[in-house]
């Protein structure tokens, strides 16, 4: 049988489009916000626990700059950014800053808690769920760290562990004071 | 001949953009080899599963060195005819890593092989079963983790009849000289 070229041409590229297609209905389905897309947006706002079993809403720090950090117990290089958050914290707080842990964890309340204490953190610690974790952006990579201003406007992002200068930067330029780290990626 | 081109570019156009959008973001455990093993009914063997962690990325072994860290496990899913026996893993590298220099993880990096012993009942018909399971692991990398993740695994267990002993000839006795 004889292959009509025209025909394969046109099976070739319905499938290709079907692929196209496909692929960005699985994509939207999961209602994912590309994190880049949250660059100069304001914070997706969600409520959670916190590990005292508290609720904390993302909205009601605003007037504060935010550092938002995705983490998890058994992520090591979170628990190397901790003790710098313990310390910025103490030197930001007084000026209108507040850092928000949010732990994507499938460890207990108590065992978060415990790891937390260890670590001596001296900032809220939330219980994450996939719906906040989606929200933004999917946090498949631990820690990734969002910088809100006083608007609840995301001014930057980090993903993975940062030397300590580069979260100093972004915290300043969250408070309004400058920074020479640009809003990444 | 030029249309069969166009169409596979087309397609190759098509799978390079869906990597562009979905990654490669993270790690990737994957399976490279499982055999099919050959079992007598009723008697065990060992079936070896090849696993690969792509470069630049470590997972916990079975036996991480902290309470916090999510160790490697293997899952394998019970059958009626096939009893899955002991898992063995293999020893883990300890290694420091820059995110904590002082502190030794014991992991797996580039490829490990575990060890599932299957024995198949004496009833069991002869022939191919399939035996699935899932492989549990969490990933790092220099400076950042990454969620715990189950890889799908399946392997195929080729099963052959028992030998029978032979018989006993009741009719011929030994002594029976003449």
């Amino acid at each position: 049988m004889k292959k009509d070229p025209i025909i394969l041409f046109f099976v070739g590229a319905l499938v290709a489009v079907m692929l196209f297609a496909g692929i960005r209905a699985a994509r939207n389905s999961r209602a994912i916000m590309p994190a880049h897309g949250l660059m100069g947006a304001e914070a997706p706002d969600f409520e959670l626990k916190t590990v005292d079993g508290a609720d904390l809403r993302l909205s009601s720090l605003r007037g504060k700059a935010v550092l938002l950090n995705f983490w998890a117990t058994y992520c090591g290089p979170c628990k190397v950014e901790m003790p710098w958050f313990v310390e910025l914290q103490k030197e930001y707080g007084p000026q209108g800053f507040q850092i928000i842990g949010v732990a994507m964890d499938d460890a207990t309340t108590e065992e978060i808690a415990k790891f937390a204490k260890d670590l001596g953190v001296n900032y809220p610690i939330l219980l994450g769920k996939e719906a906040v974790g989606l929200s933004y952006g999917g946090v498949s990579v631990l820690p990734t760290t969002f910088f809100l201003d006083r608007n609840g406007k995301v001014i930057a992002r980090e993903f993975g562990l940062q030397s300590r200068s580069v979260f100093v930067d972004h915290i300043k330029q969250a408070l309004g004071q400058g920074g020479s780290v640009q809003a990444q990626k | 001949m030029k249309v069969t081109f166009a169409c596979a570019l087309l397609l190759m156009c098509g799978c390079v953009w869906a990597q562009e959008e979905f990654g490669p973001k993270g790690p990737v455990v994957k399976i490279i080899g499982a055999p099919v093993v050959t079992v007598v009914q009723g008697k065990p063997a060992t079936v070896p599963l090849s696993f690969a962690v792509s470069s630049g990325f470590h997972i916990n072994s079975n036996h991480p060195k902290s309470e916090f860290l999510i160790p490697t496990v293997l899952k394998v899913e019970a059958t009626t005819d096939i009893i899955i026996g002991k898992t063995t893993y293999p020893e883990g590298q300890d290694m420091s890593f820059a995110f904590a220099p002082d502190e030794k993880l014991n992991v797996y990096t580039g490829d490990f092989e575990i060890d599932v012993l299957v024995r198949p009942l004496h009833s069991v018909q002869p022939g191919k079963y399939v035996i699935r399971g899932t492989l549990r692991y969490q990933a790092c990398d220099n400076t950042a983790c990454y969620p715990p993740k189950n890889l799908p695994v399946s392997f195929d267990v080729k099963i052959q009849k028992a030998r029978s002993a032979p018989a006993a000839n009741p009719a011929q006795s030994p002594h029976a000289h003449n």
